[in-house]
C-alpha cells in the first residue's frame, strides 16, 4: 500500500513538476506579448486542471483548491474573451501560483505534507478575477459565484457539442476488499473524461469525503455520460481498470439530463438499485449548481483574442523518463558489447595464411562505427543540456527586475552546454543568488545608467561553455562593478581581514572574493532581495559541494563577471590518449599549450635532478612519467619521446612521454575508493577496446 | 573473534538456502602456494580468468591495478602478495575472484580455483591460537574439515581491509 502510494506520489509530482514548467516557459514567452493567445490560454487551462485533478486524488487540498481558482480565471478568459485583461497582472498571478505549487511540490517530495495556507492567494486571484469580470458586460451566463473552500464536485469535458451524441450509464463495481474504492472510482473517471462530452458520477464527493470509499464498495460508482465514442471504446477504456463486475448500458438524452433520478427506466440493468440514493444528487445539468461547471460550447462568430507578435513555437523536446538504474546497466551493457567485439574482430582464428577477409572487414568496420555511436549516445544519457536551468533565470530577471523598477534584459550563451544531471541540481540556487545579485547589486538605477553615458537597459549575460574539462557558468553584468577600495574598508570594518593588514596585501581578485565571506555585505541598505549578507557564502558553499569554485571579476564602473567553474565528475571530457612503457594515461585536452617533438632538444639538470627543457628561450620543467610512476619499458632516451607543454593556473611545466595515441571524449570515473589517493592522477576511463587508462591531474602532478 | 562467528551462524540460519542443511554453509575454494583457502559463497560475485590488469602507480605491491569489469573499474588484488608469499606467474589457470564484501566489490587473484564444497560447521574448527586477539594470522578464522582435506577459512573482511588500520586496530587491542 505504501509502495503504491509512493510510486503514486512520485509520479505525481514528476508529472506536476514537467506540467509547471512547460506553464511557466509558456508564460515566459509571452511575458512581453499584449496577452496570451487562445492556444496559451488553453494549455493553462489543462494544466490547471490536471494539477486539481491529481492533487485532488493525493487529498492535497490546499493545492487542489489554489489550482481550481486559477482555473476559474483562465475559463473565464477562453470563454468570455475579456479584452482588457491587464496581461502583466495575469502573468504575475501565473507565476506566484506556480510559485506555490512548487515550494508544497518540494516540500512533499521531501516527505512533509502540503500544508501552507493558499487561502490569501486564492483571494487574490478572486479580487483578479472579479476584477476583468465586472469590467464588462458579460453576454454570456455569468459563471456560478463559488464558495471559496467547496471542492469541485463534478467534472467535465465539453469541447464542442453536437447532436449525434450517445448516452450511457455505466455502473461499476468493485471487490469488497478494494483499499481506497473512491480513488479507483475518480481513477475512471479521469480516464474517462478524455473522450467524453459531458458526465456526471454518483457518489460526487469522492475525491473530498473518504467515506464515500464505502459507498462507492456497497452500491457501486455510475457515471451517466454523453459521448461520441461507442460502447466498445467506452469499455475499452474502462477496461484497462481493475473492477469486479461493469454495466455499460446506453441511455438517452432525457435520461443523461435527469441526472441519476431515474431508478426505473434503465432497461436491462436490474441490478440497479437507485432507490436509496441520497436526495442532494438529483441535479440536473441545465441548472448550473454551485462548483457544477459545464462547458458551453463555444459561441459562433466571436472571435479569439490572438496575441499580435505570435512567434513560431519551437518544437518542443520531448522526453521519457527512465529508471537510472537502467541507465546504468546500459552503459555497462554496451562496454562489454565493445570488448566482446574487439575480442571477435582479434580473433587469432581469423590469422590464416592467404584468407580473403576483404568483406569481413568492411562489415566489421561498419560494426565498429555503430557500436562507436551507440556508447557515444549512451554516455551522453546522463548529460541534460542547461537549456531548463537557463530559463528559469528568465523567470528570476523578470520577477527581480520587476519588483526593482529596473529595465534589464537577459542574454544566454551556450544554454545546450551539456552537464551531468546531478550537477545541474545542485547550481541552480547558486546561480539564482548570483542573478539576483547582479540586479540589485550589479545594474544601477535608470538614471546613473544614463548619466554614465550606459543605455538605460541594463544587460546581464548568461553564458556556458566547457573549458578545461570544466563547465564554466558565469553571470555578467553591465552595472557600476565593484570597488576594491571601498570592499577593503568594509572588509576591515567587518573584522574579516585583520586590521594591520593595507590594501596592497591583497590582489583585486583576492579582494573580490572578500563578498564570499559570511556576514559581508556592501549594500548600506538591505533591500527584500539581499543586502542581508547571507547569499554569496551559501553560493560557495553549494558549489563546494560539487567541487567548484567561483571567480570574481569586475571593472569599476563598466561591471562585474562572476563566474562558476565546475568540474564533470561524470561528465565526458575530451582528452589526448598516450603512452608511457605499457601504461596509458590520459591528459584533458584543455590544458595542453603544445606538443614538443624533442628531436632537436636538449634537456639541463639541475644538482637535484630536476630536469629543464629550453623551449624558445623559456625554461619549462619536465616530469618524466615513467621515473614519477616507476613503469618499466619507458623509452629513456628525451630524443625518443614526446614532450607536453602543459598549463595549469598558468603554471607550465613539461611532460614526457613515449608517444601519442590520439584525442579522445572520455567519460572520468573514479578510482575505486579502495585504491589510495596518488598524486598526479584524477580519476580512470574505460577505453573503446575495454582497457582502463588513468586521468592525469596536472594539479597535482607536481 | 568466536563471538563473531557465532552471531554470523545465527544471521545465516535465517537467511539458508534450500539446498543446504542449516548447520552448513557453501564455501568457494582455491589454492594458494600449496594450501587450499575456502572462503564463503555469499561474498563471491563471479569468477573470472585473468585478464589485462592496469597498473596503478604508488600503490602496495599486492594490488595488482584495475580490470575492466563490463563497464564497473574493480581494483584487483594479488592473494600471494597479500599473505606475504612469493609471487608467481600468471597462466591460464590463474583465475579472479570478484568479491564484495561491505559494498567493496574487489578482484582477487588466486592461483587455480577448486571447488564449491560444503562444510559443516560443527567441522570448523576455530584454534585457540586463531581466536586470541593476538593473532597474527588476521586473514584465517579457522579450519574447514571436507573428508580428509582441511580448508583454511578465510575472513574477506580482513582481507580487504587496510593493513595499517587492522596493525593499528591490533595494536590498541594489545594496549587495553
Amino acid at each position: 500500500m505504501s509502495e503504491e502510494m509512493d510510486s503514486m506520489l512520485d509520479m505525481y509530482l514528476y508529472e506536476n513538476g514537467q506540467l509547471l514548467e512547460k506553464l511557466e516557459m509558456t508564460t515566459l514567452e509571452k511575458k512581453d506579448a499584449d496577452c496570451f493567445d487562445e492556444a496559451d490560454i488553453n494549455e493553462f487551462f489543462r494544466v490547471m486542471h490536471t494539477i486539481k485533478g491529481s492533487s485532488g486524488i493525493m487529498m492535497f487540498d490546499n493545492i487542489m483548491k489554489l489550482a481550481h481558482k486559477l482555473e476559474d480565471v483562465f475559463f473565464y478568459i477562453r470563454e468570455s474573451h475579456p479584452d482588457n485583461v491587464p496581461h502583466l497582472e495575469l502573468v504575475d498571478k501565473i507565476f506566484s501560483v506556480a510559485d506555490f505549487f512548487r515550494e508544497e511540490f518540494e516540500n512533499i517530495s521531501e516527505g512533509g505534507e502540503p500544508t501552507k495556507d493558499s487561502t490569501e492567494l486564492i483571494e487574490d486571484i478572486d479580487k483578479f478575477l472579479s476584477k476583468i469580470k465586472n469590467e464588462i458586460v458579460s453576454e454570456h451566463k455569468p459563471l456560478p459565484k463559488e464558495e471559496k473552500d467547496e471542492a469541485p464536485t463534478h467534472f467535465y469535458i465539453a469541447p464542442a457539442v453536437t447532436d449525434d451524441a450517445k448516452y450511457f450509464h455505466v455502473h461499476v463495481y468493485y471487490s469488497n476488499d478494494t483499499q481506497m474504492a473512491n480513488m479507483h472510482a475518480f481513477a475512471l473517471a479521469n480516464a474517462l473524461k478524455d473522450s467524453v462530452e459531458q458526465m456526471y458520477y454518483s457518489p460526487e464527493d469522492i475525491i473530498t469525503n473518504e467515506d464515500s470509499a464505502d459507498v462507492v464498495l456497497e452500491q457501486g460508482f455510475k457515471i451517466l455520460l454523453k459521448t461520441h465514442q461507442s460502447k466498445e471504446d467506452i469499455e475499452k477504456i474502462l477496461s484497462t481498470h481493475v473492477v469486479q463486475t461493469m454495466e455499460i448500458t446506453e441511455s438517452s438524452k432525457a435520461e443523461f439530463e435527469m441526472g441519476f433520478d431515474i431508478p426505473s427506466i434503465i432497461v436491462g440493468a436490474d441490478t440497479i438499485d437507485l432507490g436509496d440514493e441520497p436526495k442532494e444528487e438529483k441535479k440536473k445539468s441545465e441548472e448550473v449548481t454551485p462548483g457544477d461547471y459545464v462547458i458551453d460550447a463555444k459561441p459562433a462568430g466571436k472571435k479569439a483574442t490572438l496575441a499580435k507578435d505570435k512567434k513560431p513555437k519551437a518544437p518542443p523536446q520531448s522526453y521519457i523518463s527512465v529508471n537510472v538504474g537502467k541507465i546504468d546497466q546500459l552503459m555497462d551493457l554496451i562496454g562489454e558489447i565493445v570488448i566482446s567485439e574487439s575480442v571477435v574482430l582479434q580473433n587469432p582464428d581469423l590469422n590464416v595464411p592467404n584468407l580473403n577477409l576483404s568483406n569481413f572487414n568492411k562489415s566489421a568496420a561498419q560494426l565498429t562505427k555503430f557500436t562507436a555511436e551507440m556508447q557515444d549516445v549512451i554516455m551522453s544519457m546522463r548529460m541534460m543540456p542547461l537549456t531548463n536551468t537557463f530559463q528559469k533565470m528568465n523567470r528570476i530577471v523578470f520577477d527581480t527586475s520587476r519588483k526593482l523598477g529596473k529595465d534589464i534584459e537577459l542574454k544566454m550563451i551556450g544554454e545546450d552546454t551539456e552537464v551531468d544531471k546531478n550537477i545541474i541540481e545542485k547550481i541552480s540556487d547558486p546561480l539564482m543568488h548570483m542573478i539576483r545579485n547582479s540586479i540589485d547589486h550589479g545594474i544601477e538605477e535608470k538614471a546613473q545608467r544614463v548619466a554614465a553615458g550606459k543605455p538605460e537597459k541594463g544587460l546581464i549575460t548568461l553564458e556556458a561553455k566547457n573549458e578545461g574539462g570544466k563547465v564554466v557558468i558565469s553571470v555578467s553584468d553591465d552595472g557600476g562593478g565593484m570597488n576594491p577600495e571601498k570592499l577593503f574598508a568594509k572588509a576591515k570594518k567587518n573584522g574579516i581581514i585583520p586590521a594591520d593588514k593595507t590594501i596592497n596585501d591583497f590582489t583585486k581578485k583576492e579582494i573580490y572574493q572578500f563578498i564570499t565571506y559570511p556576514g559581508f555585505s556592501t549594500n548600506e541598505q538591505v533591500t527584500e532581495l539581499s543586502g542581508r549578507g547571507v547569499g554569496m557564502d551559501v553560493v560557495v558553499k553549494n558549489l563546494q559541494s560539487v567541487g567548484g569554485v567561483l571567480e570574481i571579476d569586475s571593472e569599476f564602473g563598466k561591471g562585474s563577471t562572476m563566474a562558476l567553474k565546475i568540474p564533470l565528475t561524470l561528465a565526458i571530457i575530451s582528452g589526448i590518449l598516450l603512452q608511457v612503457g605499457n601504461a596509458k594515461f590520459v591528459i584533458e585536452t584543455s590544458v595542453v599549450k603544445e606538443f614538443i617533438n624533442m628531436r632537436q632538444f636538449n634537456t639541463l639538470t639541475d644538482p637535484d635532478g630536476q630536469e629543464y627543457v629550453n623551449v624558445r628561450g623559456q625554461h619549462y620543467m619536465v616530469v618524466r612519467l615513467s621515473e614519477k610512476y616507476h613503469i618499466d619499458g619507458a623509452k629513456d632516451k628525451i630524443q625518443e619521446g614526446i614532450m607536453i607543454l602543459t598549463e595549469y593556473e598558468s603554471q607550465r611545466i613539461c611532460i614526457f612521454v613515449d608517444k601519442l595515441l590520439g584525442g579522445q571524449e572520455i567519460v572520468v570515473k573514479p578510482i575505486p575508493k579502495y585504491i589510495k589517493k596518488v598524486d598526479g592522477l584524477s580519476g580512470c576511463t574505460q577505453l573503446g577496446d575495454g582497457s582502463i587508462a588513468l586521468i592525469l591531474d596536472i594539479a597535482t602532478l607536481v | 573473534m568466536a563471538e563473531q562467528n557465532v552471531d554470523i551462524q545465527v544471521d545465516e540460519e535465517e537467511l539458508v538456502d534450500d539446498s543446504v542443511s542449516t548447520d552448513a554453509k557453501q564455501y568457494m575454494t582455491f589454492r594458494s602456494c600449496s594450501e587450499y583457502y575456502a572462503i564463503e559463497l555469499k561474498y563471491v560475485n563471479e569468477i573470472m580468468g585473468i585478464q589485462p590488469i592496469t597498473k596503478v602507480p604508488e600503490v602496495e605491491d599486492y594490488v595488482r591495478g584495475l580490470i575492466n569489469l563490463r563497464g564497473k573499474i574493480v581494483p584487483v588484488i594479488d592473494v600471494r602478495l597479500r599473505f606475504k608469499q612469493e609471487p608467481f606467474e600468471y597462466n591460464d589457470r590463474t583465475c579472479i575472484i570478484i568479491v564484495s564484501v561491505k559494498n567493496t566489490v574487489l578482484g582477487l587473484i588466486v592461483e587455480s580455483i577448486a571447488d564449491v564444497v560444503t562444510i559443516k560447521d560443527k567441522d570448523v574448527e576455530i584454534p585457540v591460537t586463531l581466536a586470541s586477539a593476538n593473532n597474527k594470522n588476521k586473514y584465517v578464522y579457522g579450519f574447514g574439515k571436507v573428508g580428509d582435506e582441511v580448508k583454511l577459512l578465510l575472513n574477506p573482511e580482513k582481507l580487504i581491509g587496510d593493513e595499517e588500520i587492522a596493525e593499528l586496530e591490533a595494536a590498541v587491542e594489545d594496549a587495553q
